[in-house]
């Protein structure tokens, strides 16, 4: 996170300073009260998951399992066919995050690298579609996507990735924005066309950001509840993990009385990818979002 | 987007230069060719929707038959005699009222606090970001056990303080707080961004005004607060956006109860497209939601004149 913002030879002062006021012990402290608030209900969950079906309800409650049960992990994992789930979600993340970021940088690169009449219009009118609520565009999009066929397929949730994402877009425009364009310009002499330049200079050299919008689209498709929910509402076999673990926890179909333990042990599974690919591409997650804030609202 | 409002925004700075720069050749149609997804993905997922919805929300329309075109009547409807219409402003206005400025309260305040070079202040960051990057469906449902009334951490711990406990979701005064509540989990997403601004403040304007002899309060005040009223006002935009569209705490944790209390605007909107079949009256909501956010976003673009600091205005 430190990557946030290049350093520059000015911001070397903050670091000097490592004596220990009382303004700083205080802050350490609060901090980690902070700290200890935020994961308090991570570690509840994992020790709940842990526990046996009679000590959830014990009171006063215990911190600490006094036996484990990891059998709760497989119980949970075929009460509600996991794998399947599993393996829905991540095809869906697939072909989400390959659709919405090729499609965006390729947009982007049309936008920013090459001349052409009306670009700037269709620039605003991508950044603009980004301040309409989704909501508006679903109830006639459903309409669509039933008379031609898709309601309980995953089409609506694949094909509008392909077509481009406005937030992408604009993060790639930005970023494509700081190349030189004499780059472009020398690999032009050399003969290349657009789709050259595009895929072997520029895809190499924007890797910061596409990895950031990889990072962000998978999130997006992982999390995603509302468009699954609207276009499989019966099709169980067709779920992703968002709407089966809100089926399971009963917040769907008001499924019978849950099995806490084996559901938080489920729930700790589905959450596993998004924390992984967090700690991996953490600094460009990060680096994505500084360039976001200091970019475009500075 | 009002562009006179903030020349700094994210139109600015992006494209002036790109008048100003030369290009090898005038290649429309390769340069139409490289947009083409995206021009396809506006007309099919945002204009031909953003126009036909403005149709459907004059209709009666149940998703079997044809639409039938009603007028205004799903509006008048809406306004004077829906039971949960009302209910779902007022729910959705306290919402935001409640969470946007508490987490952007706490979000600058951690971000304050974590912008120092502090042993394990990364590790820190880290932690406190944590809740942002979980599922909402799996961070929720773990706070429907939290607050479960009868074995829930929640209850728990006001037992162990010796207080009396409470219904939270099923308490008409308590289930829109507990969502909330929720919210602030996730105040590391706001904290990010304000930290990303912090560090962008200029370091020589502080060792200025230490110069000067200006104190901690003195520097937050006159130097900290102005440059990141920007982000400030960016995060207050985006904050609103989203309370106004707040949709599966109600979903998963209340159902819009107890008594509509948690009823957000865009969780009656699914329930009365998806659940009752009502397209019409449900697209006639959206327009609602449309026209609200569109009345705040100028309200507050109109009011950040006051008090957004732009550095480069004119």
């Amino acid at each position: 996170m430190s990557q946030l913002t290049p350093t520059r030879p000015g911001q070397k002062s903050s670091q000097r300073s490592r004596t220990w006021t009382p303004a700083h012990v205080f802050s350490v402290v609060l901090l980690l009260l902070v700290c200890l608030t935020m994961l308090f209900p991570l570690f509840w969950m994992i020790t709940t998951a842990l526990k046996s079906n009679s000590a959830i309800y014990q009171i006063p409650p215990r911190l600490w399992p006094e036996e484990f049960h990891w059998e709760n992990f497989i119980n949970g994992f075929k009460a509600i066919n996991f794998g399947k789930l599993f393996l829905n979600s991540s095809i869906l993340a697939v072909l989400n995050v390959v659709g919405s970021v090729f499609s965006s940088m390729v947009i982007a690169y049309g936008l920013s690298r090459i001349r052409f009449p009306g670009r700037k219009v269709w620039f605003y009118i991508f950044i603009g579609s980004m301040m309409l609520p989704a909501i508006v565009t679903t109830v006639p999009l459903f309409k669509l996507f039933l008379s031609i066929g898709w309601y309980q397929t995953w089409w609506p949730l694949i094909v509008p990735a392909f077509l481009g994402n406005p937030f992408f877009i604009f993060l790639a425009y930005q970023y494509y924005f700081s190349i030189p364009l004499s780059i472009d310009e020398a690999a032009r002499m050399d003969g290349a066309n657009h789709w050259i330049i595009f895929t072997r200079i520029m895809v190499p050299l924007t890797r910061p950001v596409w990895i950031a919008m990889c990072v962000y689209a998978f999130q997006g498709s992982w999390n995603d509840y509302l468009n699954p929910l609207i276009y499989l509402p019966f099709s169980p076999e067709k779920w992703p993990l968002s709407v089966g673990m809100a089926s399971f926890a009963g917040g769907f179909a008001g499924v019978a009385a849950t099995r806490w333990n084996e559901f938080m042990a489920t729930n700790l599974l589905y959450m596993l990818p998004s924390l992984v690919v967090f700690f991996v591409a953490q600094n460009h997650f990060m680096a994505g979002m500084g360039a976001l804030s200091s970019r475009s609202s500075k | 987007m009002t562009k006179k409002a903030r020349p700094s925004d994210l139109d600015g700075p992006t494209l002036a230069p790109l008048t100003a720069r030369k290009s090898p050749s005038q290649d429309s149609w390769l340069g139409y060719l490289f947009i083409l997804p995206g021009i396809l993905g506006f007309l099919l997922f945002v204009a031909y929707p953003l126009v036909t919805s403005g149709y459907y929300a004059l209709t009666e329309w149940n998703g079997a038959t044809e639409p039938r075109f009603i007028g205004f009547e799903n509006f008048r409807y809406l306004f004077q005699d829906d039971p949960s219409f009302w209910p779902s402003l007022k729910a959705t206005g306290l919402f935001m009222v409640l969470s946007v400025p508490s987490g952007l309260l706490i979000g600058l305040l951690l971000a304050v606090l974590v912008n120092r070079n502090l042993p394990g202040i990364r590790m820190i960051r880290t932690v406190l970001y944590l809740p942002v990057v979980l599922p909402a469906v799996a961070s929720l449902t773990l706070w429907k056990f939290i607050y479960n009334p009868d074995f829930g951490l929640a209850n728990q711990m006001l037992g162990f303080l010796h207080l009396p406990t409470r219904l939270w979701l099923g308490d008409v005064n308590l289930a829109l707080p507990s969502l909330v509540l929720i919210g602030l989990w996730g105040a590391g997403g706001s904290m990010v961004i304000f930290l990303a601004g912090l560090q962008a403040v200029p370091k020589e304007l502080y060792e200025a005004a230490t110069l000067d002899g200006a104190n901690p309060t003195t520097t937050l005040l006159k130097i900290t607060m102005p440059m990141m009223s920007p982000i400030l006002f960016m995060q207050l935009i985006t904050g609103m956006i989203s309370a106004l569209q707040a949709f599966s705490q109600a979903q998963i944790l209340t159902r819009g109860g107890p008594n509509l209390s948690t009823n957000f605007l865009m969780y009656d909107i699914y329930v009365n497209a998806f659940e009752n079949q009502q397209f019409g009256l449900a697209t006639a909501q959206c327009w609602v939601l449309l026209l609200l956010i569109v009345a705040l976003t100028v309200l507050v673009f109109r009011f950040s004149s006051t008090f957004v600091f732009a550095e480069n205005e004119n």
